[in-house]
């Protein structure tokens, strides 16, 4: 899973790349190769051109060149759904990476009971989403749900909220859910990189007088750099496209409140047929997300 | 305070937060399980009980008698081995020749394999609806086959190829040396050494594909082919929803495959967490 370090591998050893003794290594990625051109590489292209299309995919197909991406990005409705992407995709990460990264360090002590923890703390990842879904539904429901109960027991709230049923608690509600089904991924990235940090470093650190301030600035997160990159892009990709969760919970509402991108592309395409919008848009998204896993590199710096 | 009475307390306060956090996990999951022992009445009466007065087992004997749950697992484990057992073929081949050999086009191969994890999975659904359509793979076996190889392949690729890596390469070389081909290397030598990988790159394959659910919402529609998770959203569509039925098939569909991960885990976390920690 660390992609850019096994392309660079490629840099260290000095054979020519038309050495015929390199040569079988082509026939063992062939089948792989072959599959995923079938499975992948043709329908991504297929869907490219779908795009080009107004079209139901049964009896209508009537080329219109690139007037869905125009009508796409001249409409105020994208920048909308854009930005309520944008709004989940921050919210999840951010959440995720602050609790993952906090539960890690705690995690990363002689605390007694560190397993148990660590066993407890992984379960949500383990559910499948379509579960953690119904399982944050149920605990939101207004009248018979947990999550008010508890609020009303703590005093927290004064009378039962329908979470999921009003614009304002919505998008807070399925980012909620969201931050539990995937915390626990960023934990184990961010705990298997704090177990790979030397403890020497912490120990002349102390003896030169590093609070434990300075230690997590200097040593800690400087350390996890490459971790936390790799971390931040594989989750943001992962929920910038995020599908089931929200779909369960709200499917999209109410009205637009948590309609994410891939929500807009499934209703336009599976419950009003246009698919060569809907296309369209999936083809936005993948530049989309290409172009924020390129700032993430820049950002936080070059990966050697 | 002393150096040690510092740490001590500092460690209390560690474990307390621990204890909080965990309790975020806990509180839901035992919840799922009061919920799927209560009776319809006792799931919608006030205040709410955690230990019903009348424990009902019923729904863990309705999920296979009033839904067709039997069914949909069946069809999930035979469309989730399918897919991982092709993608363990050409994956564990693909992970070996990209670890052992320098070849022209590794490098486009795996560019390939990390552009696949930023696509949305939503824009193959389109080209999918349609091209199976036109071959006729809509509602088939086969078809969500296809449609899962597509995410578990990379995966597994990426999996085997760290584990290939962390095998020495001066096993294959004694192994030609002594006369044996690449192919004899490769699956006599040291595919075996690479067991422990293939059975946690077959893990993690079955669970994402166990888990998806956007695919099989469209291409399985039909009772006949649809999986788990699509039967177990459906569940959200009727008027007075089963809460206890449907927490009771969750806590059934998940649990096994929870039970497997966490005894495996220290094994499967390192496997996963391997390349993003080494570099």
């Amino acid at each position: 899973m660390a992609p850019s370090s096994k392309l660079r591998a490629k840099s260290r050893v000095p054979t020519s790349l038309f050495d015929p003794r390199q040569t079988p290594g082509l026939w063992f990625i062939i089948p792989a190769a072959i599959a995923l051109l079938v499975v992948v590489a043709y329908p991504l292209l297929y869907g490219f051109y779908i795009s080009l299309f107004k079209t139901n995919l049964l009896t209508r197909w009537e080329f219109v060149g690139v007037k869905n991406y125009l009508r796409i990005f001249t409409s105020s409705d994208f920048l909308e759904t854009v930005f309520t992407t944008l709004i989940f995709t921050i919210g999840t990460v951010a959440g995720q990476f602050t609790i993952g990264l906090s539960l890690a360090l705690l995690l990363n002590t002689k605390v007694p009971g560190r397993a148990f923890f660590r066993t407890i703390l992984i379960v949500p990842w383990l559910f499948p989403e379509v579960v953690v879904a119904l399982l944050w539904k149920w605990m939101f429901n207004p009248l018979y749900g947990l999550f008010n109960d508890i609020l009303l027991k703590l005093h927290l709230i004064t009378e039962p909220t329908t979470w999921l049923g009003n614009t304002a608690t919505a998008m807070p509600s399925v980012i909620l859910t969201a931050i539990w089904k995937g915390y626990p991924l960023v934990m184990l990235l961010m705990l298997a990189g704090l177990q790979a940090i030397p403890q020497e470093q912490y120990e002349s650190a102390e003896i030169d007088g590093a609070n434990w301030r300075q230690s997590f600035f200097y040593i800690t997160l400087p350390s996890l750099r490459k971790v936390i990159m790799i971390s931040l892009i594989l989750n943001t990709v992962w929920w910038f496209k995020h599908f089931a969760i929200i779909w369960i919970l709200t499917q999209g509402g109410p009205i637009k409140a948590t309609s994410v991108i891939s929500i807009d592309i499934y209703k336009t395409a599976f419950e009003s047929f246009s698919f060569g919008p809907a296309a369209a848009l999936a083809v936005i998204v993948f530049f989309i997300v290409f172009f924020i896993s390129f700032v993430y590199q820049r950002l936080l710096g070059r990966d050697d | 305070m002393t150096r040690k009475q510092r740490q001590r307390f500092h460690m209390t306060a560690v474990f307390i937060t621990l204890l909080l956090a965990s309790s975020f996990v806990i509180v839901p999951v035992l919840w799922m399980f009061s919920t799927s022992i209560k009776t319809m009445e006792e799931m919608f009466s006030l205040p709410i009980k955690w230990i019903p007065e009348v424990i009902s087992w019923n729904a863990y004997k309705r999920i296979w008698t009033d839904y067709p749950f039997g069914r949909y697992i069946f069809n999930s484990i035979l469309v989730v081995s399918g897919a991982t057992l092709i993608s363990l073929l050409v994956s564990s081949l693909a992970g070996y020749g990209a670890s052992r050999f320098r070849f022209l086009g590794r490098t486009a191969f795996l560019t390939f394999l990390l552009i696949t994890q930023m696509f949305p999975s939503i824009m193959l659904l389109i080209p999918y609806f349609k091209l199976m359509k036109t071959f006729g793979l809509i509602n088939t076996y086969g078809g969500l086959i296809l449609a899962y190889i597509s995410f578990t392949i990379p995966l597994a690729s990426w999996l085997m190829l760290g584990y290939f890596d962390s095998i020495p390469k001066e096993l294959d070389d004694a192994a030609s040396i002594d006369g044996a081909s690449r192919w004899r290397t490769f699956w006599q030598i040291v595919m075996p050494l690479a067991l422990p990988g293939l059975a946690a790159t077959a893990i993690y394959a079955f669970i994402v594909g166990w888990n998806e659910y956007m695919f099989a919402l469209v291409l399985a529609s039909d009772p006949s082919v649809k999986t788990v998770p699509v039967g177990i959203g459906e569940l959200i569509g009727q008027y007075r929803i089963a809460w206890n039925d449907m927490m009771a098939v969750s806590l059934v569909v998940s649990i096994p495959l929870i039970i497997i991960f966490l005894f495996l885990q220290k094994y499967l976390v390192s496997s996963l967490t391997a390349g993003a920690v080494k570099g």
